[in-house]
């Protein structure tokens, strides 16, 4: 009798990998021992923030790593053969048809010059040693599987005759199509909007399940891991601080470095409006040798073992490890130091109800040039007819998908554009927080003139008190003195958005317009922007305007939100209604796509993704614009044009079933 | 594409019309003219205002411009003033030595620079930096030599020490293999300019285009480096390459005034000379509207070759 299991030998073993980039300053040690195992059909999420080596690690796998990157020792055994044993030519048998790769952006992944049939046919030639009829109707039959509309045409398309979403899916049938037996994604839906999203993963999850592929999905988005993945891996510093599954992952961290990501998510529930979690400090600079634990620096709770000794991976139960001295990280009270963010009051600052921004009918059209001169030249109605009022220290949050003219709002606001036609009225001056930092400071300029410019452009006091006002100013939003003589070049992200905030702050405005403020940040940096944007509004009593794809974020900064599609305004309110209970189809399936950092609460939701991508801007349909993805559309909806109507004492909604 | 056509043969106009404007007008603040070119010293003043009045260049300046418009509408170039010849039919015998130069040098350029761009780039790519500045050094050396120098050091070395090749004597077209030895010199010469450009561009935006998501995406695929960089890399590298190899046609067309002087070759570049030393106004003024005519005809060859490479490219 044989009473011997057999062991069940993983998918893919990675132990003890180590990969340099060695540049002119010194070698940045990337990755820096990582080991761990993903079975077959496993989906496995590693998450990180940016420079925690979580691509580089990814992209080892394959030896794709762009020059100075390379794979200096470890072992990678996919079924039993180590690839960082393999020549490039073995390897090269191994690459999409083992294991497929999709890649962050789909803008630029695919070649531009090539038809889809000629990126897509030859690798299922060679690897599946099909002919090249066969391996076309291979082809075809996976862009069908992906959804691309008619594909056996389109599949003789090129990449620009396409949307993201769509060259999305084509890269994922690209990289399913030779039937690999592991599917490395690397932030595979960062560039896409909330709703194509959610369409994305939903393919994924399925076509993953089908093959039976195992799957690596790297992403700095912990809501989506909460939906998608079994198990999860959290890097810092090129290591693995915790690994584990899902649920445990969520519900019993044990890192603190795990425990303080998940805290620096704004909650979902409002009751519990907290003030977020912040990571102080910055991760250690990979170029120099770390002595004892990567994190301690930025550990509440680090002792003096921590700085002795690095801590290895232990068991913290059923296959969770986490590479900790503390038995149990921070523990669960660390939530108890972090007061509740008071809302604004529905009726606004008591006895104080002036409004500091009033919009009636703004619209903003961009007119191209026809190509012949007597056609009628084409128009994008960016802005469509809008109407809203912010009142004092209010804050207001825009929501909707790219192209939903909510940037064009926030430059009609600060005159930075003319309106087509409406009026805006702004009680005092509104100024403006951009989305890259770094992109909007001049870089051969010292923090103290960045800030000083709008009081200089407007003549404001003397040197002495501009540079008075400066050093107010970056106290105000946490920066110190020393700061004044510093360059752009010489802060962090997160720093930068903080004197961009001080720029914008200057002139006292009345009203601040931030557009994607935090999209550009890390995690852990999102959140003390966020918490600094929350204690100016207490402050200050300023307005801001807070323009976002990211509802989550939105729902907590923001007093009333308007939700914005193809240049409309379709449901405006308080937060909180719009948030919990949406009204209008669109917002419904706005929230729904939208991932909660919740596994448990994930798979309670049903996933039935907004189908249909955002119609052409210039052929706007002639009813309700939502008509054409809208579940509930009927004749009467795409024949009638919507208009906002009030829904509740605090809620309008531009849908004629809402009602 | 019709809209297309239209622009451009408006643009073909307005070019020449242009050209041959700015061109009446300087040649006439050139001081002297055909006629004492032609005399010398020989005439008295008398007669050179008859023989001026005969050719009309007594006539007030604009409306020898008009004269000179109406001829041209008319496909009327003239004769010279010297030999009486119809300056078209020379024009047109020179012109087949003068291409066959121009498409001469380019053709090496490319065969030359093309694969040495792209192999810098590549080393570049990995990492090795060795042959890539080796290239690149070469690359910019060749640049910094002026044609009329480099012209006379390859008649010294390959013609009168060596004598591979002529240095003067008769060319005709139908005798190929002769043409060829005549034109190998110059063709090099200006070749020798051309591809430090050329190699430069190759060299940076094949190098730009390695690093592109694409290429990790076929590599992704299980493609080797040499195969992505043929099919993927090259391709869409080319636009620039064209749009280079296009604009050098203009410093080409400079490049084979000089050599067709030093070399002797009975280019439109050495009537080019001659009309303008002899003040040959409407020989000028003629040669000048043809090169105009291949400098459009070159951008638009450009432009067609573009959608070649690049189907975003729309007319």
């Amino acid at each position: 009798m044989n009473l011997h299991v057999p062991i069940r030998e993983p998918l893919l073993d990675v132990r003890d990998l180590h990969t340099h980039f060695v540049t002119d300053t010194g070698t940045v040690k990337a990755v820096n021992g990582v080991s761990l195992q993903i079975e077959a059909g496993e989906r496995v999420a590693i998450v990180g923030e940016s420079g925690s080596g979580k691509s580089a690690m990814a992209m080892s796998l394959l030896r794709l790593l762009a020059h100075p990157g390379k794979v200096v020792a470890g072992e990678i055994n996919l079924e039993g053969h180590d690839l960082n044993r393999m020549s490039e030519r073995q390897l090269n048998d191994i690459r999409g048809a083992k294991i497929g790769t999709i890649f962050q952006d789909p803008m630029s992944s695919l070649d531009p010059v090539m038809r889809i049939a000629d990126q897509m046919v030859p690798p299922i030639m060679r690897h599946l040693r099909l002919r090249r009829d066969a391996a076309r109707a291979e082809a075809i039959s996976w862009l069908d599987r992906v959804g691309i509309p008619d594909p056996s045409r389109r599949i003789d398309a090129y990449p620009f005759e396409m949307s993201g979403g769509m060259r999305q899916r084509v890269m994922i049938a690209m990289a399913l199509s030779c039937r690999p037996r592991l599917v490395i994604a690397d932030e595979p839906t960062t560039a896409l909007d909330v709703t194509i999203q959610a369409q994305i993963v939903e393919l994924l999850k399925e076509l993953t399940a089908e093959t039976g592929a195992a799957m690596i999905f790297i992403t700095h988005d912990l809501g989506l891991v909460a939906r998608f993945a079994h198990k999860v891996g959290v890097m810092y510093a090129g290591r693995l601080a915790e690994f584990g599954p899902v649920g445990d992952i969520f519900a019993r961290p044990q890192h603190p470095y795990t425990q303080s990501l998940l805290d620096t998510i704004p909650p979902v529930d409002q009751q519990e409006r907290r003030r977020l979690a912040q990571i102080p400090g910055f991760p250690p600079d990979m170029k120099r040798p770390v002595t004892g634990c990567a994190f301690k620096d930025r550990c509440p709770g680090a002792h003096r073992h921590c700085f002795e000794e690095a801590p290895e991976l232990a068991a913290r139960g059923n296959d969770h490890v986490a590479a900790c001295w503390l038995p149990e990280g921070l523990g669960a009270d660390r939530t108890v130091e972090r007061p509740l963010v008071e809302p604004l009051a529905p009726t606004g600052i008591p006895g104080d109800d002036r409004v500091a921004v009033e919009i009636n009918n703004l619209h903003k059209h961009f007119t191209g040039r026809s190509a012949l001169p007597w056609r009628k030249p084409p128009t994008v109605r960016a802005v469509n007819g809008i109407s809203m009022r912010i009142r004092r220290g209010e804050t207001l949050g825009i929501v909707g998908e790219s192209g939903c003219g909510k940037s064009t709002v926030a430059r009609l606001l600060l005159g930075l554009d003319p309106a087509t036609s409406g009026d805006i009225f702004i009680d005092g001056i509104a100024q403006m927080v951009f989305q890259d930092p770094a992109s909007s400071f001049n870089p051969k300029m010292t923090l103290s003139s960045i800030i000083q410019e709008p009081l200089i452009v407007t003549g404001w006091g003397t040197r002495l008190e501009r540079e008075d006002r400066v050093r107010e100013l970056l106290g105000q939003v946490g920066l110190d003195e020393s700061y004044m003589h510093r360059y752009p070049s010489q802060l962090s992200g997160g720093q930068r958005q903080r004197v961009a905030i001080a720029r914008a702050l200057a002139l006292k405005p009345s009203v601040v317009v931030a557009d994607e403020p935090t999209s550009a940040l890390d995690v852990s940096v999102r959140a003390q922007i966020i918490n600094l944007l929350m204690d100016l509004k207490q402050q200050l009593r300023v307005s801001f305007v807070f323009i976002s794809h990211d509802l989550l974020t939105v729902s907590y900064v923001a007093d009333m939100i308007a939700v914005m599609y193809l240049g409309e305004v379709v449901e405006y309110g308080s937060a909180d209604e719009v948030f919990h209970t949406p009204a209008h189809p669109y917002t419904q399936a706005l929230i729904a796509a939208m991932p909660i950092p919740d596994p448990a609460a994930e798979a309670a939701r049903v996933q039935t993704p907004l189908s249909g991508e955002l119609p052409s801007p210039l052929s706007l349909p002639p009813g309700c614009s939502f008509a054409s993805r809208c579940p509930k559309a009927t004749d009467y909806c795409r024949s009638h044009k919507m208009v906002l109507k009030p829904y509740s004492a605090t809620r309008e909604t531009a849908c004629h079933y809402a009602n | 594409m019709l809209v297309y056509s239209l622009k451009r043969f408006a643009q073909l106009f307005t070019t020449v019309l242009g050209v041959v404007t700015l061109v009446f007008f300087t040649m006439r603040m050139i001081p002297g003219d055909p006629i004492s070119a032609i005399a010398g010293d020989n005439l008295s003043g008398e007669a050179l205002d008859r023989m001026r009045s005969q050719m009309g260049l007594d006539a007030p300046l604009f409306v020898q411009y008009l004269n000179y418009l109406g001829h041209l509408a008319t496909f009327d170039f003239g004769n010279t003033v010297t030999t009486k010849l119809p300056i078209i039919g020379l024009i047109l015998g020179a012109l087949p030595v003068t291409v066959s130069i121009a498409v001469g040098t380019i053709v090496l350029t490319v065969l030359i620079s093309i694969p040495l761009g792209t192999l810098a780039a590549f080393t570049a790519h990995k990492g090795h930096r060795m042959l890539d500045n080796a290239i690149t050094g070469v690359a910019m050396v060749l640049d910094l030599m002026p044609s009329f120098w480099t012209s006379l050091v390859c008649l010294l070395i390959f013609s009168l020490t060596l004598g591979w090749f002529p240095a003067s004597g008769t060319v005709s077209i139908d005798d190929p293999a002769h043409l060829l030895r005549r034109i190998a010199l110059p063709v090099l010469v200006l070749s020798m300019a051309q591809v430090a450009t050329l190699a430069r561009i190759t060299r940076t935006s094949v190098l730009e285009v390695l690093s592109e998501d694409y290429v990790r995406t076929a590599r992704s695929m299980g493609w080797s480096e040499l195969r992505v960089l043929f099919r993927h890399a090259l391709k869409n590298a080319a636009l620039p390459i064209v749009t280079v190899i296009g604009l050098s046609f203009g410093n080409l067309l400079n490049g084979t005034v000089i050599v067709e002087f030093i070399f002797t070759l009975p280019g439109i570049g050495n009537l080019l000379v001659g009309g303008m030393n002899s003040r040959d106004y409407q020989m000028v003024q003629t040669l000048i509207v043809f090169y105009a005519l291949i400098f459009v005809a070159i951008n638009f060859a450009t432009d067609l070759i573009y959608r070649v490479f690049d189907p975003r490219v729309q007319f």
